[in-house]
Formats: C-alpha cells, sequence, structure tokens
C-alpha cells in the first residue's frame, strides 16, 4: 500500500530541469530578438536561462552517479513515450516562440503563460522532456509495474530515460535516480 | 543452511524504511550515497557471519518457542507467518519518498535491498529501535576543540540486521525483532481459523470449537496452534494415550459424543500438551514431577539433537 499524501521529492530540482526542458526557447527568442530589450540584456538573460539549467541538469546526472544513487526498476509494461516531444513542440515551442512581443504588457502576458506551462511541467512530472534527451540519442519509456498482486508494490509509474530502443516485461534494469519518479541509465 | 546471494558481485545496494501511521503501514526506499550502501552492504555480510557462527543448521522458527535475543532461526518464504515479509521481498517498484524520515517516530523498521549480478534479491530488515532513539538523546560532537550538541536529526544504523530474505528462506537472526517487524502476532490471530482446520482433520475426536473461541483471544494459544500445525505431528494422535497423558498433566477433558471436549484455561494446557510442551518425569519413586517446556528441541535415541 503507498500512502496517498506521498510527495514527489527535489522541487527546486524538478523545477530546473524544467527550464532546461524549455531551453530550446530561449535560443529561438535570443536568435529572433525583440522591439522591448535591447539585444544584449536579451541575450544574457537568455543564456543564463539555457545554460544554468542544463548545467545543473548535467549536474543532477553527475551527482546521482557519484553518490551512487542506484536502484532496480522491474518493467511490468513500457510505452516509448517520443511522441511526447511533439506535445512538447506544440505547447511550448510554437506558441511562444511566434507569440507577437510589441509592447511591455505581451511581455508580461508572455511570461504568465510560460509560468503556467512550467509550473504545469513541474506539477504533471513532466521535467524528463528534454530535447537535449533526443539529441544525444537517449529515448524516454514510461514503466508500469507489473501486476503482480502485491500490496506492496509500487503502483505509480516511472519515466526511465535510456539509449535502448526497447524494454521487455520482466526486465530488471539498474537505474540512477533523477527525481522520485525519473530515472536515468547509463551504459556501464 | 546457504544464502542465495553473492556479497561479491552486489550491484544496487537500495534502503527503505517501513511507517506506521497508526491506521497504515507503507514501505518506502530512501535514496541513500554510496557510502551509506557500503554500511547496508557491510551490515548485511555481518548477520550472516554471525548467523553462521550461531549455527550451520538452523532449528526451523516455531511461534510458540521461547527464543533467546538472538537465535538463528529460519522460516521458509512460502510459510503462512511469512507473509507479511514475503510481500517485502517480493515488492516491485516500491515507491521512493524522500520525506519519509521527516518524522522519525512513524518509522517501525529499516531495511536493505541488495541485488546481485544474477539479480536475486536479498532483502535485510531491522526493527527500529537505535534508529530512533538516537533522536530522543542528545549528541554531541567535536568542533575545533569544543564538544557541542549535533542539531541535525541524527539516524544510527545498528551493527547488524534482525532478518535477511532470500528467494528461499527467512532468515532470522532476532526472533523478537521479526515477529514485531512481521507482524506475527496478527498473523497467528489472523491464521486461527485456517490452522483449526488443517489439525481438525487429524484429531476427530476432539471438539475445536472452544478451543477457536479460546485461541481467538489468547495470542499465546493461537502461537500454539500455529505452531502445532507446522509440526504436522498430529496425524496419528492415539485418542486413549492423549486422554491419559492429560489425566496425568491435570488436565480437565470431558467426553461428548465420542468428542474430547477442553473448555476455559485447560485450553491453553491442552495446546501445550499437543505442542509437546508438557512432560512428567518420575525419577524420585511416588514423586512425579510435571513440568512445561518454554523451549524444546526433540533428540535422538541416541542422545543427539535432530
Amino acid at each position: 500500500m503507498t500512502k496517498h499524501h506521498q510527495s514527489e521529492g527535489l522541487k527546486i530540482a524538478r523545477f530546473l530541469m524544467v527550464l532546461s526542458s524549455i531551453s530550446p526557447l530561449f535560443v529561438l527568442w535570443a536568435i529572433r530578438g525583440n522591439k522591448l530589450l535591447p539585444d544584449y540584456y536579451l541575450f544574457a538573460l537568455c543564456a543564463l536561462l539555457v545554460v544554468v539549467p542544463n548545467v545543473f541538469l548535467w549536474m543532477r546526472i553527475a551527482t546521482a552517479r557519484r553518490l551512487q544513487e542506484r536502484r532496480e526498476l522491474i518493467v511490468g509494461k513500457a510505452e516509448d513515450h517520443r511522441d511526447h516531444l511533439l506535445v512538447y513542440l506544440f505547447s511550448m515551442l510554437l506558441p511562444f516562440y511566434g507569440a507577437e512581443l510589441a509592447t511591455w504588457r505581451d511581455l508580461a502576458a508572455l511570461l504568465v503563460a510560460l509560468g503556467f506551462i512550467v509550473f504545469l511541467f513541474w506539477h504533471l512530472n513532466l521535467h524528463y522532456m528534454n530535447v537535449l534527451f533526443a539529441a544525444l540519442g537517449y529515448r524516454v519509456f514510461t514503466i508500469y509495474p507489473p501486476s503482480d498482486g502485491n500490496p506492496l508494490s509500487g503502483k505509480i509509474s516511472q519515466v526511465l530515460i535510456t539509449r535502448r530502443v526497447g524494454l521487455s516485461t520482466g526486465q530488471h534494469i539498474a537505474v540512477y535516480r533523477l527525481s522520485d519518479t525519473v530515472y536515468f541509465e547509463v551504459n556501464e | 543452511m546457504n544464502l542465495d546471494f553473492d556479497f561479491q558481485n552486489v550491484i544496487t545496494a537500495e534502503f527503505g524504511v517501513g511507517q506506521d501511521d497508526g491506521d497504515d503501514q507503507t514501505f518506502v526506499f530512501v535514496s541513500v550515497d554510496g557510502e551509506v550502501q557500503g554500511a547496508l552492504r557491510e551490515m548485511s555480510q555481518t548477520t550472516w557471519t554471525a548467523m553462521q557462527e550461531q549455527a550451520t543448521t538452523p532449528a526451523r522458527y516455531e511461534p510458540s518457542e521461547k527464543y533467546a535475543s538472538c537465535e538463528y532461526v529460519y522460516l521458509p518464504l512460502t510459510d503462512d507467518l511469512a507473509a507479511r515479509m514475503r510481500d517485502l521481498h517480493t515488492a516491485n517498484n516500491l515507491p521512493t519518498d524522500g520525506q519519509a524520515l521527516g518524522n522519525p517516530s512513524e518509522v517501525f523498521c529499516y531495511f536493505a535491498r541488495l541485488t546481485d549480478r544474477q539479480h536475486r534479491r536479498l532483502t535485510a530488515l531491522r526493527r527500529a529501535t537505535q534508529f530512533k532513539g538516537v533522536l530522543k538523546s542528545r549528541l554531541i560532537r567535536l568542533v575545533s576543540d569544543a564538544l557541542k550538541l549535533v542539531e541535525d536529526k541524527v539516524f544510527k544504523l545498528d551493527v547488524d540486521f534482525d532478518v535477511l530474505i532470500d528467494v528461499h528462506n527467512l532468515h532470522i537472526l532476532r526472533p523478537s525483532g521479526f515477529e514485531f517487524v512481521g507482524e506475527l502476532q496478527q498473523a497467528v490471530l489472523a491464521a486461527v481459523p485456517t490452522n483449526i482446520e488443517a489439525i481438525k482433520q487429524d484429531l476427530k475426536f476432539v471438539e475445536f470449537s472452544a478451543i477457536a473461541d479460546y485461541a481467538g483471544q489468547h495470542p499465546r494459544a493461537a502461537r500454539y496452534l500455529a505452531s502445532i500445525r507446522a509440526q504436522k505431528e498430529t496425524k496419528n494422535i492415539d485418542k486413549g494415550l492423549l486422554k491419559k497423558h492429560c489425566k496425568r498433566m491435570g488436565i480437565e477433558i470431558k467426553e461428548s459424543k465420542g468428542k474430547l471436549v477442553v473448555e476455559g484455561d485447560d485450553v491453553m494446557r491442552f495446546l501445550e500438551v499437543m505442542d509437546r510442551r508438557q512432560y512428567q518425569v518420575e525419577l524420585v519413586k511416588g514423586k512425579p514431577e510435571r513440568f512445561k517446556a518454554g523451549s524444546r528441541s526433540r533428540l535422538r535415541t541416541s542422545g543427539g539433537e535432530v
């Protein structure tokens, strides 16, 4: 049995991982520029928003490896969620990239809308959705626990970022923990 | 007895706690670093070494037996009494909860799950006494040349575990720890009807309704029942010899419709007879002495233990 009030840990880490996942948007904003902010301010801001979360993501993976934060996951059913990147593209990159920023109110509205999206990604544990992973050859799987009838077995699904092309039922995988629900497999 | 696990090829060492919030018991993992994982591996190996030093062929655990605080016994993982531990050992993808130690008073046990290269699991479990006890005492540490109070929450791991679980057996080093964490009392009480049903098949000449009522309210009697069933020694019990032994031990037995009826406090003593715990010796002529064995083991005819 799992407690109903169990909360997902690493809140700040997950927030920075969400920012890392939307860093391509900041790159596009920097390239496109706008009328409200001088380029050097915009470049600096966008560079900061791209570098800090991605350095943090890299540090999180390095820390998990250094501290040996490993556990074993058993695959019940696995779903390849490459299609989530399309959702990501349509929910994030295209609308925000296309938004016209003619006035300060446009910018304020855009930032508030972006805040909502960031909150949703954070709240729904979608922090694994990152174009960087795809670019580096990783796939994202949602792993459902085996239906073993054991009252203590985990009931919630986990996300695994791995270079494997497929996962089979009953497979045992040793993985590193990025958050309580997101795991990363490194070939060692 | 062997442990079906390879300590030299451990690929993951996970740490978890059992929490009891009054309504519900849960088991969750808590993330720990490599040093803690090393300590957990060491504790598991120390436990196995301590077991080997105690006995290479341990006795099977019996719920009615009085054990020393540290005594190596085993219980097959398939046994009904191992249900809770079996669930923990076989549970897949236990949830991770980084906040689990936020309320240490709810933690009733902690455990390690080791996995070797052949994906065999070893679950090691310890009742949380010292782990929690540290919170109540004041710890000090040396900072520069002055002792200071440690203000952070500090959890102290023990030297070894109470129980090791592999794919076949529960290897129990501290029976009291296993009984507490494995909710044995609740398990034996819940098993009273099934145990009665099983024993009834062998002892058709005993009326069990009063025994079932009594055992349902007295955990000690429920433990005797579980033990009697596990021993599987009821099959050829002779009615006449049983009556004679009970009479010799002062247990009042009535007979109704061909069945032996035991009532009240005599139920406990009757169960002790069935569990081979009440016996009589007569070393002084004409002065038979009656004893109850809190702990006993069968002897070979040559005098050695079975």
